[in-house]
């Protein structure tokens, strides 16, 4: 906790500096009133690039509509402290937070209401649609009465100041920075990095594309208001679709879940047309060029997903004095993750994740399916599969290509919804369950292809997983409290011991795309083992491995089955692997069981043999690994 | 009735300039999924190609039209080259906002060439309109929606059967595994933008012809439209482009005649909107859905 001490110092300062900085220019007038104005507008559009970067840096969602969250704050805002002032003689300043509040509350209703059914969409055809949102809002904007029609509302008291809107704007920025490093946030971006894998970890896509959007539009409404007090009046029409493109690029150019990029790049981008006012006909000219250049040269954006971080500047200035003076540092202790003394001391002991209880009785299987099966329009993928897995198993699940193998892992796991029959987990039908819902009931898979949070860490990917077993709040995380630094000092030490199971613990702070392929496959296994799983579910997890590897696979699948006793399905076609180490057998072909047993026996099964081998359009690959089963050594 | 059927009309006609320029999004995102957002911009090109001709330099119609169709395909194809090209392979907002920024530039600098001010287009065809029962046909419109149908027809042939047709629709669904069996994917893209923008450039004598005034930013709200349209249909599909096109000028026509003029836009994004939640993708469009 010293760092992050060091760092709330540091930045603190840094934000009360340039406060005081700013602010006794404006007030022995070094700044003038056109310029305070313009600082001010920079603020107000931070609070916008940063909101909208939750939604486009974070969650990975493109979402043209943003101005319309805006015009909503806005208007909602102006019309309140219009009200308020001229009807019932309040004071403007008081009138404020409360205008400005209905105005963030109020765009965040609307941008629940149309979050609900947009996020059902994915990629460009969501860009349209929240494109349509956003110029809908506008066009009824302009068409009620109360919003003064085309004409908009003026004579709105001009009460917003520089430090109203330099201290929303920190908060804002406060809060995104905590949100982001929350396991609200980690859910969030994990969206973006694979969602089928953010599901399958225990998160809710749906849930958290809403809350994700809603709060954008918050934030969104808040600017709104702001720029309503500060400008005086507000017409539709300046809210319109351009208005929305405006804030993407500044998203865009600082870089794509980068809040300090957004900090710059909404700066620099508020600034430039004033800068250039000289130029006045080159004006629009010179920023549609620059915009183009720097997306050629830098297409990730300023930042990237990096932040700026002061604490990294000042270490590596203190670093450089150092060498110029030649002192030595001082070896210091470097603190120990997670548990310290002093949080031990201040009764700050980590809460460790939940681990869900399974209760299983005697003889009764973990997981069962009865009659399952699934049809795609006329085809069986699969039918009247009957698996039974018993407690600390370790089973195979093979077949030729196309047997429908992992057909059944999507049933098992909620991706697909079956046609007949019923999956029990202990005892319970999980049938109709969610995926996210169905991983906090204790299965977890691995993907035939790789999918890893790619850009995030090593530790971050398996703390991810650990969403299901915790329980703060999103406030909790924003506003930092007890509840939350105890929660994530218990995941951390979890998630390390975890990665130090598998060896894997000094790659913690790699990204995840960093590591070689084998390593790769690990990590989703350890990633799948963080939410505490029942039955692990492997899908191929030998593809691709050279034999060393599938060696050291083997022996951490054994390792698993010991040290966490859970149950484990696999697929796999490498026979060796399978005849290896699975107790049982299932065979499927065309969709059906045909065989199940010990190694042994499948290897010397006729209906096995001929699944194999009896057709004309078999592969040699599919003799190849006949040959295996029966030669495999068990 | 007679109002309906007049409204009705002047909606498939300006349906019919939307679609053309739909077909041109619905190419370029077919096969770079890129939704170009400097299109409408070219289509504005166009038309002050054409106006300079007829105008300035006295150019007979035919001849302005080929003019500006090849300085539209010039233009779209350099464009492409220079600010799309070199971010095939980064995310796909990257593309995106160098065409938000091609939309810029082309707009200011009509701009500073041309001045803010519209200039009229010159009227090229003065024949009466048709009168049947009341109702009036005019024959620009006619011409529009017989020409864009026209259009549309030999594109689809074009692009079904032949052999450039065909390395399109190839580079469009694996731009690796088609230049592996060897077609020229960059050629074969520059081509996708010059189709897109002679067509542009026919849209935009169309829709010059409708609305006789040229200015920078006529081509925003068209632009954005004939996107939606695309959308709408099915993007990436020629035929999309064409229903898309029509049910937009249509809804907007028949809104502004009997509803309201302000609300027909609200009228046409909330169609896009009720279709994109039943038929996510777009009315033509066949739903996709990940492989796990």
């Amino acid at each position: 906790m010293k760092r992050n001490l060091k760092s709330y110092v540091l930045n603190l300062s840094a934000v009360l500096l340039i406060y005081i900085v700013i602010s006794s220019l404006i007030g022995t007038g070094a700044i003038n009133k056109y310029y305070t104005g313009i600082l001010i507008m920079i603020g107000i559009n931070v609070i916008m690039t940063v909101s909208l970067n939750l939604t486009t840096g974070f969650l990975g969602e493109l979402a043209l509509g943003h101005a319309g969250f805006m015009s909503v704050g806005a208007f909602t805002a102006g019309v309140i402290t219009k009200a308020l002032v001229e009807q019932y003689g309040w004071n403007a300043t008081a009138c404020l937070p409360v205008s400005l509040l209905a105005g963030g509350l109020l765009a965040a209703v609307m941008g629940f209401l149309i979050g609900v059914p947009a996020l059902r969409l994915k990629g460009d055809y969501l860009a349209i649609i929240t494109l349509g949102f956003g110029e809908i809002i506008r066009v009824i904007i302009q068409n009620l009465q109360i919003t003064g029609g085309a004409s908009g509302i003026s004579r709105i008291p001009r009460v917003n100041s520089f430090t109203l809107t330099y201290v929303l704007m920190i908060l804002v920025i406060i809060v995104m920075f905590t949100l982001g490093r929350s396991r609200h946030g980690r859910a969030i971006i994990s969206i973006r990095e694979n969602s089928v894998a953010a599901e399958a970890t225990g998160v809710s896509v749906t849930r958290y594309k809403i809350f994700a959007f809603t709060f954008a539009a918050f934030f969104a409404g808040i600017a709104g208001g702001l720029y309503a007090h500060q400008i005086g009046r507000v017409s539709a029409a300046t809210f319109d679709f351009n208005k929305s493109i405006e804030y993407l690029v500044m998203v865009v150019l600082g870089g794509m879940g980068s809040i300090t990029g957004s900090i710059i790049a909404a700066s620099v981008l508020t600034l430039l047309p004033e800068l250039l006012r000289e130029f006045s006909d080159y004006r629009m000219l010179l920023y549609s060029i620059i915009l183009i250049v720097m997306m050629l040269f830098r297409p990730k954006g300023l930042m990237g997903t990096a932040e700026f971080s002061l604490t990294f500047v000042w270490n590596s200035l203190f670093g450089w004095v150092r060498k110029l003076l030649k002192i030595q540092p001082k070896v210091k202790d470097t603190p120990k993750a997670g548990l310290t003394d002093e949080s031990v001391k201040a009764g700050h002991e980590p809460i460790m994740p939940d681990l869900p209880a399974y209760p299983l009785q005697e003889g009764e299987p973990v997981l069962e399916t009865r009659n399952l099966g699934i049809r795609f329009g006329g085809l069986h993928a699969a039918e009247e599969v009957n698996l039974r897995l018993y407690d600390n198993e370790i089973v195979g699940l093979i077949g030729p290509n196309g047997a429908g193998k992992t057909t059944v892992f999507n049933m098992l796991t909620g991706v697909y919804l079956p046609t007949d029959g019923d999956i029990l987990l202990l005892g319970k039908s999980i049938v109709g369950q969610k995926t996210y819902e169905i991983v906090a009931n204790g299965i977890a898979r691995t993907f035939q292809n790789i999918r890893l949070f790619k850009s995030m860490t090593v530790l971050e990917n398996v703390k991810v997983a650990f969403h299901t077993r915790m329980h703060y709040s999103p406030a909790t995380g924003i506003f930092r409290l007890p509840r939350y630094v105890r929660e994530e000092e218990g995941i951390d030490l979890r998630a390390r011991e975890l990665l130090r199971v598998f060896s894997m613990e000094d790659a913690a702070d790699t990204p995840a795309d960093g590591l070689p392929y084998g390593q790769q496959r690990k990590l989703e296994i350890c990633r799948a083992l963080a939410s505490n799983p029942k039955v692990l579910l492997l899908d191929e997890p030998a593809a691709g491995m050279n034999p060393i590897e599938t060696k050291e696979l083997m022996e951490t699948i054994n390792l698993i089955r010991d040290r966490f006793h859970i149950t484990i399905l696999l697929i796999e076609h490498d026979m060796k692997l399978v005849m290896g180490i699975c107790e049982r057998i299932y065979v499927l072909n065309y969709g059906r069981v045909i065989a199940e047993g010990k190694p042994a026996e499948i290897r010397n099964n006729p209906e096995v043999v001929r699944a194999y081998l009896g057709h004309s359009d078999q592969t040699n690959k599919a003799q190849a690994e006949l040959e295996a089963i029966r030669n495999g050594n068990a | 009735m007679v109002l309906f059927l007049n409204q009705f009309i002047n909606g498939l006609g300006i349906g019919a300039i939307y679609a053309l320029i739909a077909l041109g999004y619905t190419m370029v995102y077919g096969i770079v999924k890129l939704i170009n957002f400097a299109h409408g911009d070219i289509m504005m090109v166009g038309a002050y190609t054409a106006v300079i001709l007829m105008v300035d330099l006295s150019v007979s119609f035919p001849v302005a039209l080929v003019v500006s169709m090849l300085v539209c395909v010039l233009i779209g194809v350099v464009i492409e080259r220079v600010a799309y090209k070199p971010l095939r392979e980064s995310p796909r907002i990257c593309p995106l906002i160098t065409a938000i920024g091609v939309s810029y530039l082309l707009e200011n600098s009509a701009q500073l060439l041309f001045s803010a001010n519209p200039r009229p287009f010159p009227t090229v065809l003065s024949i009466p309109p048709i009168v049947i029962g009341g109702v009036n046909i005019s024959f620009i419109t006619l011409l529009t929606v017989v020409v864009s149908v026209l259009l549309m027809i030999a594109l689809q042939y074009f692009v079904m059967t032949s052999r450039t047709g065909k390395a399109m629709r190839a580079v469009s669904e694996d731009m690796g595994a088609a230049r592996l069996m060897g077609i020229n994917v960059n050629i074969t893209i520059s081509l996708t933008f010059a189709v897109g923008c002679a067509l542009a450039a026919i849209g935009a004598m169309l829709y010059c012809i409708a609305y006789p005034s040229v200015a920078p930013t006529m081509g925003m709200m068209p632009g954005l439209k004939a996107f939606i349209a695309a959308v709408l249909g099915g993007i990436g599909l020629i035929p999309g482009a064409m229903i898309g096109g029509f049910i937009m000028g249509i809804a907007e026509s028949l809104t502004k005649g009997f509803v309201s003029s302000q609300l027909s836009d609200a009228v046409v994004y909330g169609i896009l909107i009720i279709v994109l939640l039943f038929k996510p993708s777009g009315l033509l469009g066949k739903a996709q859905r990940e492989k796990v």
